[in-house]
């Protein structure tokens, strides 16, 4: 899921300070799971910029934020409270955002969260980042461990000389995914695989951002 | 004879370490090349270690070979993508520069720029193999070079990494890679070191042992306490401490000596490689000491 952490509340109150009125749009998905955008998240803001003396009109936990289409329907039923706002707040990642900044196009739409990364839940709210999405997987390679985003320094063949004792030199707090991914490769017999291939250098324009993909071409075909 | 002459001859090497300046004065660099100048086989001009901005290795070289003493260019992977590693290596060549060390990189958090964003596009093997394709007159794309380059690559171990298996698998795949030099993190075990070249001597590649200059007891419990794949001995603690107040680096070159002494005369490796970190002045002395 898309880890999201709220952004300081002065802040926010700065960057709306020209407006009285919001209407608030949640997300059920990620930063529900988050603590960021879920029913206590917007009832919680709501109730803060009201005692900042701001008015909110409504709001919504909308079921998939990131989903353009979906979201519009559901903002169907709040159109009064979306037309009588001045300002919109999106309690979700960067792509919820930008989703209502296409839906409305006369209106200033801000973040109340930073989007950190796509993360694994360890444990309630805890979460920790295991794929870059880089768009050309190696866990194939690795023993499904990947060395591009649990490395700090995303190296492919082996481990650098800063690894000490099984951790990392950026912080003992990071266990060595090379490390890690020679000692589940030795559980797996699979060290011969390991050492013989020399992963080659990434080719990183499948990383290139914007980018953009649609399988429907493919299915009108 | 150049370095690699002398690694194919056989003969024990003896390669130092100097670090560009902070700064656009290069006199101390400078009388540091002119004070090696003769006594070394080759000078290693490190790649603004660790992550502390300075003054580029390649600048370092190019002043090295026009004082008339070889280069070896420490490139690290921090810092540049795939293109300013090739263009740099180009550019090197230009300058005189044969011999090239390719490392990853201390992470940019141990430095003085720790905002910075670290590279790494391409890591330490597969930079010799860059190395390699730019000698047979391709860039790492395939695209024909006008000029191939004549690059000596080398690469870097660490002996006491723990554990030491994934070590040793990347250390063969830099053989595979084309790594014929290998310069070490510092040892100062040298019972342990050899159990290490026992399987080092499995492959043509030439090991210079690499050795830091102690110069107390606290030097050696930071380096032990903090430094990755760096272990001193108690007893080499013990020996610093014993020889009192203000005499450890003193005691620090006589056990860097004897290393020295004994790595050559048992054969253990095909030379050394003495990391001063500050103390370039005191490598003449210490290699008077060892016998070279």
């Amino acid at each position: 899921m898309i880890i999201t952490k709220k952004r300081d509340f002065q802040e926010l109150l700065d960057n709306i300070r020209d407006y009285k009125s919001f209407f608030l749009i949640g997300c059920s998905e990620c930063a529900s799971l988050c603590g960021t955008g879920g029913e206590n998240e917007v009832k919680e803001l709501a109730e803060a910029l009201r005692a900042e003396g701001k008015e909110v009109t409504g709001g919504i936990v909308a079921k998939t934020g990131c989903q353009v289409l979906g979201t519009k329907k559901e903002l169907k039923a709040y159109k009064d409270a979306v037309n009588s706002a001045e300002c919109i707040l999106v309690m979700s990642c960067g792509a919820g955002t930008q989703s209502a900044v296409e839906l409305f196009g006369d209106k200033p739409v801000y973040p109340t969260n930073d989007s950190l990364f796509l993360g694994n839940m360890t444990r309630f709210q805890v979460f920790d980042e295991r794929c870059s999405m880089c768009g050309d997987c190696i866990l194939d390679k690795t023993g499904g461990i990947c060395p591009i985003t649990t490395c700090p320094k995303g190296l492919l063949n082996g481990p650098c000389g800063g690894m000490k004792d099984g951790r990392c030199e950026v912080s003992p707090d990071i266990p060595c995914a090379w490390v890690r991914i020679y000692e589940r490769m030795k559980k797996l017999d699979k060290l011969d695989e390991l050492a013989e291939s020399v992963i080659e250098v990434k080719d990183w324009s499948t990383a290139q951002s914007p980018r953009a993909l649609s399988t429907r071409e493919k299915k009108e075909k | 004879m150049s370095f690699r002459e002398a690694l194919e001859s056989g003969r024990f090497v003896v390669t130092a370490e100097v670090g560009p300046p902070k700064g656009a004065d290069v006199e101390e660099m400078v009388h540091h090349i002119e004070l090696l100048k003769g006594k070394v086989d080759a000078l290693n001009f490190t790649d603004n270690q660790s992550a502390v901005m300075r003054m580029n290795s390649l600048a370092g070289c190019a002043i090295a070979v026009q004082h008339g003493v070889e280069p070896i260019l420490q490139m690290t992977c921090r810092d540049r993508n795939r293109i300013g590693l090739q263009s740099d290596l180009l550019g090197a060549h230009a300058l005189g520069v044969k011999n090239v060390l390719c490392m990853t990189g201390d992470h940019v958090s141990a430095g003085d720029h720790k905002g910075a964003k670290p590279v790494y596009d391409v890591e330490s093997v597969q930079l010799l193999g860059i190395v390699e394709s730019l000698n047979n007159g391709r860039d790492m794309s395939g695209n024909e070079l006008k000029g191939a380059t004549d690059f000596f690559p080398g690469g870097v171990v660490t002996p006491e990494a723990d554990p030491i298996e994934p070590q040793l698998m990347k250390f063969e795949k830099k053989i595979r890679a084309g790594a014929r030099f290998f310069q070490t993190q510092a040892v100062y075990d040298i019972e342990k070191f050899k159990e290490f070249m026992k399987h080092a001597r499995k492959f043509p590649v030439k090991v210079l042992a690499g050795l830091v200059v102690l110069k107390s007891a606290g030097m050696a419990n930071f380096l032990n306490n903090f430094v990755p794949g760096i272990k001193v001995p108690q007893e080499l603690i013990d020996e610093l401490k014993a020889a009192g107040k203000g005499k450890g680096l003193d005691a620090g070159m006589s056990i860097c000596a004897r290393h020295i002494r004994q790595l050559k005369e048992e054969g253990i490796c095909d030379g050394v490689h003495i990391m001063a970190i500050g103390m370039e002045d005191k490598v003449p002395e210490i290699m008077e000491r060892a016998g070279l």
